[in-house]
């Protein structure tokens, strides 16, 4: 009996050890050779496109090629290298895909001169019709936990790191089967004297083993594990796919929450630039920092990272791979490491949650962690930057003021042609992962409701904004008994006014009573073909903008008005790429004319005279000299929400300013968000409100007041847009001057004749 | 002038222009062929001279010193890429050739009619609508914009 037990034992112990060996072979089979590792989606920003003509200085050129770590030099220029010479830039543009197409390096000579590109060539000096940048890394999207990587292929690992690792971690690594006894032994041994443990003793299998299956907990099963599952590896796998595993997973530091992994990520962590681009001292540092990423942080311990890189540039000499000359040249260079400042304004918080809404239409998280994607955005980092510090600078000025609450904000830039994201910030935060307000922050809009209203007006055809309305006083009674009078923000009624001015002056009084002549059911209708749904039923309240929305909701409103009345959802993705470069899906432009081009048209001229004469004036003085733009003020009730929204040819922005609590400011529009809005404006290179007016529209010239067609050289005048029938009489004066009878007459003639 | 003469002008214009390389030529001559108003090139600029346009090397489209035409050869290069790209049905990258023109040049008619007609012969007849709308209200005065237009409303 005993000896049958016996036997059964002596047989278990293979079966068992058999057994598990064939799970760990299973395991490394499934999740190895798969390749299944999480690779998290990579995001990347608009690619900046060179083109003759482009409005682009030469110092945001340079700005931006630092960004995407271009280095200057003033000699001979290398893929990743730029050289300026005051208003001309030549660049060796590294090489690149994008949206599935592969671009290789290329050298640009780029002339720029008077806020333009003046010309662009390739190194030949050919004339190049256009060109492009490669897009900036902006992000990942990461599965629940927060581990961060850029994958590199084999030809893209540099020979130099990959001999240093094995010549300072691993030293018998092409010779052995995944365990090294010696090397243990040796470390057991240094260890025990030292009574510490100073030494690994395990391969550089092993550690990929670690980093890649286990927890960190050091348990002797753990152990064993390791040395098992590495000699599997060895057994299925060659040396150069266990390098290029290693080299892809070995974790080599913390940013945030997030762990970085890989060398590819730690190349742009530490030194803001790709791999293939480092220099033999900055090789040597990401070596030094495998052993202990937390205890050589060159950021926070740099005396130490600084003594096991020359230990490391040591042993890169010792066996050979650097002579003595570049070790002499490269143990005293700086650490060189970027600071966290400059890593930190490469990160969009709201801008990638914005990403991540758009994609989950399409994908799952599991997608998006797992499948090695690319994500091509539209985030443009130049207009990102004039934004965050549009609105954390202004709002810095304006918290100042005794007894205000805490202000928050939030910016949206779009392109009102195509509904493209170019910027969002969601608070004064502008790197911090919360509470993104651009998307979520819903806010009575106040005066921003007013195009509506007329644009409702001017698509009935009888009206036009020379028409006069009544801006006098009104009180009204309510379904449930109550009464309700607006007043105008001044506080006093003007009587008749035109209704460019109503709309200029954002004159409440005469809002409401042209919203109730047309009737709130038309203004309802209206805003929802704008995308706007109010909630029924309708109060007249509805005419001074109460009803709530985000300020990415108003941008895309804006949008639609800014475009000539096409609406069109704003976008953030314009590509998403598989990991083997197929583009999976694009995001193509859509658009729907929801208004009548001729009523639109007359419209923005109006908002182009809230900016010369009316709330938005003030901005004048932070806009360069001559730039037409066109926009409107919001105010809330109580001043509990500062908003602006508003165009240029080119640039959408809307800005709000607010308190998270919903206390009043003390901020009108004009008084708060336009500022930021005007400040950023201001900053990116962008050009006059243009669109042309469509066949029906013809150009008159009314005075502001009495709404009478005028000259246009009278103070009064203001250029404004509208079908032939509308266009108003002569006026007799011009304003208290007299018109020049002549040209009225003539004027007259040609009216009666068309 | 009648639209005759107009048209009679620019064949005359038209026909010394062999020299200018093809990207920009192939909309020149579009233009010219269609637009009676041949007095600016479609893009709304001054037309290139054919004299000057031979300075630059060949395969590229440099236009004049004196006549800056900003945007119009980013545009123009990419317009031809996408009638490549449609020409071989492949329509998600003319597509994108397209929209990347109409990121320089937004208001340029043409761009927008061609995207239209991309639509059209890749079966999105209500995108190929609503983009004829959007080239119609950007096409005054521009009759051969508007004939295409009307053909996809």
């Amino acid at each position: 009996m005993k000896k049958r037990l016996l036997v059964y034992v002596l047989l278990a112990i293979p079966v068992a050890a058999l057994g598990y060996g064939a799970w760990v072979w299973g395991r490394i089979a499934r999740e190895f050779d798969d390749r299944h590792w999480n690779i998290p989606a990579e995001v990347f920003a608009s690619p900046l496109e060179l083109y003759e003509g482009r409005r682009l200085s030469a110092d945001d050129l340079t700005r931006e090629l630092r960004r995407l770590g271009y280095g200057p030099v003033s000699g001979r220029i290398g893929p990743g290298l730029f050289r300026r010479d005051g208003n001309t830039i030549e660049v060796h543009r590294r090489a690149f895909t994008y949206d599935g197409g592969a671009f290789p390096e290329q050298v640009l000579h780029i002339e720029l001169g008077g806020g333009r590109i003046a010309a662009l060539e390739d190194g030949d000096g050919s004339s190049l019709p256009i060109a492009e940048l490669e897009p900036m890394l902006i992000g990942h999207l990461f599965p629940s936990h927060g581990e961060d990587r850029i994958i590199l292929g084999p030809d893209e690992v540099p020979q130099l790191l990959t001999e240093s690792l094995k010549a300072v971690e691993d030293r018998r690594f092409d010779r052995h089967w995944g365990i090294d006894a010696r090397a243990m032994l040796r470390a057991a041994i240094a260890n025990v004297r030292a009574g510490d443990i100073t030494q690994g003793g395990s391969t550089l299998t092993m550690q990929l083993v670690r980093s890649y299956f286990l927890s960190n907990r050091q348990t002797y099963t753990r152990k064993i594990r390791e040395a098992l599952m590495a000699l599997v590896l060895e057994l299925r796998h060659s040396k150069d796919e266990i390098m290029l595993a290693y080299v892809n997973e070995i974790y080599l530091g913390q940013n945030g929450a997030r762990a970085v992994h890989g060398f590819g990520l730690a190349s742009r962590f530490y030194f803001g630039k790709p791999l293939a681009e480092l220099d033999v001292h900055e090789i040597a540092l990401l070596v030094a920092i495998v052993r202990g990423p937390s205890f050589y942080d060159p950021r926070r311990n740099p005396e130490r990272a600084l003594a096991r890189r020359t230990l490391v540039l040591e042993l890169m000499r010792d066996a050979g791979l650097i002579d003595a000359a570049t070790f002499a040249s490269n143990k005293d260079r700086e650490l060189g490491v970027v600071t966290v400042e400059s890593r930190r304004a490469a990160y969009y918080p709201a801008f990638m949650d914005l990403v991540r809404r758009q994609l989950r239409r399409d994908y799952d998280d599991e997608d998006l962690a797992q499948r090695g994607l690319k994500v091509y955005t539209t985030l443009e980092p130049m207009t990102q930057a004039a934004a965050e510090q549009a609105l954390v600078g202004e709002l810095e000025r304006l918290q100042s003021a005794p007894g205000r609450p805490e202000l928050e904000g939030a910016v949206v830039v779009t392109n009102p042609h195509n509904a493209e994201v170019r910027a969002l910030v969601g608070g004064k935060r502008t790197g911090f992962d919360g509470f993104n307000r651009a998307l979520d922050a819903r806010r009575q809009i106040g005066s921003l409701v007013k195009p509506a209203v007329h644009l409702a007006a001017l698509e009935m055809g009888r009206y036009s904004l020379a028409t006069q309305i009544d801006d006098v006083p009104v009180t009204l009674e309510l379904d449930d008994g109550r009464t309700w009078s607006p007043r105008n923000f001044e506080d006093e009624a003007n009587g008749q006014v035109t209704a460019v001015r109503a709309l200029a002056e954002s004159l409440n009084l005469a809002t409401v009573n042209l919203g109730l002549e047309i009737g709130l059911e038309r203004v309802a209708r209206t805003l929802e073909r704008l995308g706007v749904e109010p909630r029924r039923p309708l109060y007249p309240s509805l005419l001074l903008g109460a009803i709530e929305l985000t300020p990415y909701e108003v941008a895309e409103l804006y949008t639609t008005i800014a475009n000539g009345g096409f609406r069109t959802p704003l976008k953030a993705v314009r590509a998403v790429v598989d990991g083997r470069g197929r583009t999976l899906r694009r995001y193509a432009l859509e658009i729907e004319q929801v208004a009548s081009p001729e009523s639109i048209y007359e419209l923005n001229q109006g908002l182009v005279q809230v900016m010369r004469r009316g709330t938005g004036a003030p901005a004048g003085r932070l806009l360069p000299a001559g730039l037409t733009t066109a926009g409107k003020t919001g105010t809330s009730d109580g001043l509990r929400d500062s908003w602006f929204a508003g165009f240029s040819a080119d640039h959408l922005v809307v800005a709000w300013i607010g308190n998270d609590g919903n206390a009043s400011i003390g901020l009108t529009g004009g008084s708060g968000a336009l500022q930021v809005w005007a400040r950023i404006i201001g900053s990116v290179e962008t050009s006059s409100y243009d669109l042309p007016p469509p066949a029906g529209a013809e150009r008159v010239h009314i005075d502001y007041r009495t709404g009478l067609s005028t000259d246009p050289t009278c103070p009064d005048a203001v250029e404004l847009a509208m079908p032939a029938s509308a266009v108003p009489p002569k006026a007799v004066t011009c304003g208290s001057t007299n018109t020049r009878i002549g040209s009225r007459i003539r004027e007259w003639i040609r009216n009666r004749l068309q | 002038m009648t639209s005759d003469e107009r048209a009679a002008r620019c064949a005359a214009r038209c026909a010394t222009r062999r020299m200018i390389p093809r990207a920009v030529s192939t909309l020149v001559l579009l233009s010219c062929a269609t637009v009676a108003a041949c007095t600016t090139s479609p893009f709304g600029y001054p037309s290139p001279q054919p004299g000057s346009s031979t300075r630059a090397p060949s395969g590229s489209a440099r236009p004049p010193e004196a006549e800056p035409a900003p945007r119009s050869n980013a545009s123009a290069a990419l317009l031809e890429q996408g009638r490549e790209a449609r020409a071989a049905g492949r329509y998600a990258e003319a597509t994108a050739s397209l929209e990347r023109a109409l990121r320089i040049d937004p208001n340029n008619p043409l761009l927008w009619i061609e995207l239209a007609e991309i639509k059209a012969a890749d079966g999105d007849r209500s995108q190929a609508r609503e983009m004829a709308r959007k080239a119609l209200t950007l096409a005054a005065g521009n009759p051969a914009i508007e004939s295409r237009a009307r053909r996809l409303l």
